[in-house]
């Protein structure tokens, strides 16, 4: 027994040994490329471990292009577009049909039906508690490529919730949903290392015309730095958000193209409307106008972004336009707004009836811009004497819900991201909205939404959700910073046709191709 | 040996009970519920009402008493629940995960006895010289170096400027080379120093002067004598620290996207996946305990002195 001591140690040096020097040997040997398929590799920020697209919450089926939803956001026009259907119609916002494209098939070479779609967007029910208190549907009826589908109550909005990338068209009669969905996208899965990546390939009989490249591989890595080095390594073609601070060193390399588009999301101060000092307008006016948005965006988001004025971007078809000179912004306008509010400067302490005016500013960091944001208004409001007391909570929906001893909190929403205002404008202004986190309850507010929520007409539906924007902004219900950018980084000396899309759905398309 | 088995696996049962009701404690105390995950407050139109009625149904408002209960009668029956974010059967989720860390893990090990021996060794032998003083500096830097710095350094060196190894995912045996390096650096400069003071210690002792007396040479006093005994501080001491090295191994997991148990844990501690969360709690309890068993056992083997002091005791 004791001879054999020394045997083991032996042992473990050497393959030890060995691991290191097969670490030298492939250093200097790179590491065979193979074949010369037209192959891109995509690097994204967000890992999954199911590929079921119903409950996937990365929505990487759809981003990789294996999925396709019934219809689309239109990127340009930024409205819902047809996709796998073609038409749909309803008068009374509770009975839909929808006409069905009727050259699609299966990545299995099934073609696409009414009642194919119809076991789909039933199982999308059944597996989804998210799905189905989004819907509303009731009842789906099927013939031919026709589909009839009734909602639980008047729900103008419904099409443009058929984007949601969770509401794609499955083969659902396929065995693994979970790790091997069959779509009608551009590409077929063939491999799935859960939270790792996928390998694509083209599927040929694709009804929207075969992509042009061979293969695509869909990798995850969750750590900034990580995925800039693996583009500047090579060994992927396009990445999903760099590292910020690391694009002027990307750019600065031949070939390598850094793109930024503003998203439906907006990062927001919002103010908790139960509080004595926050239900005086004017005290509110007065934060919104000390709020440095054009500085936050520069500094903090280093360019990539778009400050803001109300939730929506303005390149919504809703989106209001604000007549920038009439509000008034800088520390002036702020003390002026609190003077109006009955506020004095005593001692360098901002003070109204002997009090001084004492803020808590909620924040968290799994936004890493949002604790920044909160320090530069925090020193801000320090210069015309209101104590900001900045608190780093954890969850903040479920803080903000559940405790009303803050003033304001740094928030990001998504505004409108399936190209409709009504989930922001429930979910944040109507008091039984989930995200009502001001607890406002204003009367007309709550009347202009309920009628958006009755109306069928584009048009009309526009109007109602500018009105309820510019409610929001001229009672300053919130304040809105800006709209961060989605920055993606690619070798342009490779990659062609790619679109950085606003609504961050739509990634690996039949259009992608290689010089 | 079988005896200490017996009282071994019983010890498990109990610590298994007790490791998984703290656990579920503290994680249903912690702020939070999964229920603004599972129904996707962030993106889809939800209200207050339905919160609340999801949070009813997944019995969130029962007591803790209560929802514990469920669970140990779920836990007896071996059924360990299906994640909420994924669908899937926690225990296949972990296990499908769990052979990527053990790869990486032993990388790792592998690495840690590649570098510790041969510096300890060194350093011990030449006590004092420019070796032991290099080695000590090292090992200071090592320590002092965050894990997943050295992690990014490695990724610059070799998958960036030299080479291309790769930086990211789990393709076979190359891929493996840099999270094992990464993690394998980041905790041998521990294990070079404990093993270079448990040397020096061996080397001290009565048994290694009257082996240089009979007249062996250098290398059998050395891996005969002193190498073998200088061993059990340094494997109690690895037993111990298995704990942080699986915490090693969720950083580097992320930052080489490797896809083992540790990243999984992390998105679901984010996404307070409890049925996962508790699954992965119970699988590395179970991985501690065999550990520190095996460690246990590895005394015996190592230092026969426990062995007759054990026999002393049964007579």
């Amino acid at each position: 027994m004791n001879k054999k001591t020394p045997l083991l140690v032996l042992t473990s040096l050497v393959l030890s040994a060995g691991l290191l020097s097969a670490c030298g040997s492939s250093e200097t040997s790179p590491a065979a490329q193979p074949s010369t398929d037209k192959n891109v590799h995509f690097l994204y920020n967000f890992s999954t471990n199911s590929l079921d697209p119903h409950v996937d919450s990365s929505y990487v089926p759809l981003r990789a292009g294996i999925t396709e939803t019934l219809v689309r956001l239109d990127e340009e026009n930024l409205t819902v577009a047809p996709w796998l259907a073609e038409s749909w119609e309803s008068e009374d916002g509770q009975h839909w049909t929808i006409d069905l494209r009727d050259d699609v098939t299966f990545q299995n070479g099934k073609p696409m039906t009414g009642e194919s779609v119809k076991a789909s967007l039933e199982r999308a029910l059944t597996e989804s508690a998210a799905i189905q208190n989004a819907l509303k549907i009731d009842k789906i009826e099927a013939e031919g490529d026709k589909l009839e589908i009734t909602t639980t109550q008047p729900f103008p909005e419904f099409a443009s919730e058929l984007v949601n990338p969770n509401t794609a068209i499955i083969d659902v009669s396929e065995p693994d949903i979970v790790n091997k969905p069959i779509g009608t996208g551009p590409f077929k899965l063939t491999s799935f290392t859960p939270g790792s990546k996928l390998e694509l390939d083209r599927y040929d009989e694709y009804w929207d015309g075969a992509s042009p490249l061979d293969s695509v591989t869909f990798s995850f890595n969750e750590d900034a730095n990580a995925r800039t080095l693996a583009l500047q390594s090579g060994q992927v073609d396009i990445v999903y958000r760099p590292e910020v601070e690391s694009l002027e060193s990307l750019k600065a390399i031949d070939g390598i193209t850094v793109e930024s588009t503003s998203t439906f999301r907006v990062h927001q101060m919002t103010m908790n409307m139960q509080r004595d000092s926050i239900k005086d307008l004017n005290v509110r006016r007065a934060l919104d106008a000390l709020i440095d948005r054009q500085g936050i965006v520069d500094t903090i988001l280093l360019g990539y972004g778009e400050s803001a004025i109300g939730p929506f971007l303005p390149s919504l078809p809703f989106a209001p336009t604000y007549d920038e000179a009439a509000s008034q912004s800088g520390e002036e306008a702020a003390v002026n707004y609190l003077k109006e509010a009955g506020y004095t400067l005593q001692n360098g302490v901002m003070t109204k009836d002997g009090k001084p005016l004492q803020l808590t500013l909620l924040t968290y960091s799994a936004r890493a811009d949002l604790p920044l944001i909160a320090q530069v208004f925090q020193s801000d409001a320090k210069k015309i004497g209101i104590d900001v007391q900045i608190r780093q909570i954890d969850t903040p929906e479920d803080y903000m819900a559940s405790n009303r001893d803050w003033d304001i909190a740094t928030y990001s929403n998504l505004t409108a991201p399936r190209g409709d205002a009504g989930y922001y404008l429930n979910a944040t202004y109507h008091p039984k909205g989930a995200l009502n986190f001001s607890g406002s309850e204003d009367l007309e507010l709550t009347a202009i939404i309920d009628e958006l929520n009755l109306t069928v007409d584009p048009e009309k539906r526009a109007e109602l959700a500018e009105k309820a924007a510019n409610y929001v902004h001229d009672n300053v219900l919130n304040s809105f910073v800006l709209h961060p950018g989605t920055i993606v980084a690619y070798n342009g000396k490779k990659i062609k046709n790619w679109v950085t899309t606003r609504s961050e759905y739509y990634m690996i398309t039949n259009k992608l191709d290689v010089m | 040996m079988f005896c200490i088995l017996l009282r071994k696996f019983l010890e498990v049962f109990i610590f298994l009970l007790f490791i998984m009701f703290v656990s579920f404690l503290f994680i249903r105390l912690a702020p939070g519920d999964p229920v603004l995950t599972i129904l996707n407050v962030d993106e889809l139109s939800v209200s207050q009402e339905q919160v609340e009625a999801m949070r009813e149904e997944m019995g969130f408002n029962d007591s803790l008493p209560v929802q514990f209960g469920n669970w140990l009668l779920d836990f007896i029956r071996l059924d360990f629940g299906v994640s909420y974010s994924t669908g899937q059967p926690v225990m296949q989720t972990l296990m499908r995960a769990l052979p990527a860390t053990a790869e990486l893990t032993i990388g790792a090990l592998l690495v840690m006895l590649a570098v510790a021996i041969p510096l300890g060794s060194l350093s011990a032998l030449h006590r004092g010289s420019w070796i032991d003083r290099g080695s000590r500096l090292l090992s200071i830097v090592g320590a002092a170096v965050p894990s997943f710095w050295l992690g990014l350094i490695l990724i610059d060196l070799f998958g960036v400027r030299f080479g291309n190894l790769p930086t990211m995912g789990r393709d076979g045996f190359v891929s493996l080379i840099l999270p094992s390096l990464t993690l394998g650096l980041a905790i041998s400069s521990v294990y070079v120093r404990l093993l270079r003071s448990s040397l020096l210690d061996s080397l001290s002792q009565e048994f290694v002067r009257s082996a240089r007396a009979r007249g062996l040479s250098e290398g059998r006093i050395f891996f005969l004598h002193a190498f073998r005994h200088s061993l059990p501080p340094v494997i109690t001491v690895f037993g111990v620290s298995l704990g942080s090295l699986i915490g090693g191994v969720v950083v580097i997991e992320v930052l080489f996207a490797y896809p083992g148990i540790g990243k999984l844990v992390v998105d679901a501690i984010r996404q307070r996946d409890y049925p996962l969360i508790q699954g992965y709690i119970l699988i590395m309890a179970v991985v501690v305990f065999f550990v520190n068993t095996a460690v246990d056992l590895s005394y015996r083997y190592l230092n026969p002195e426990m062995k007759l002091k054990e026999r002393e005791a049964h007579r």
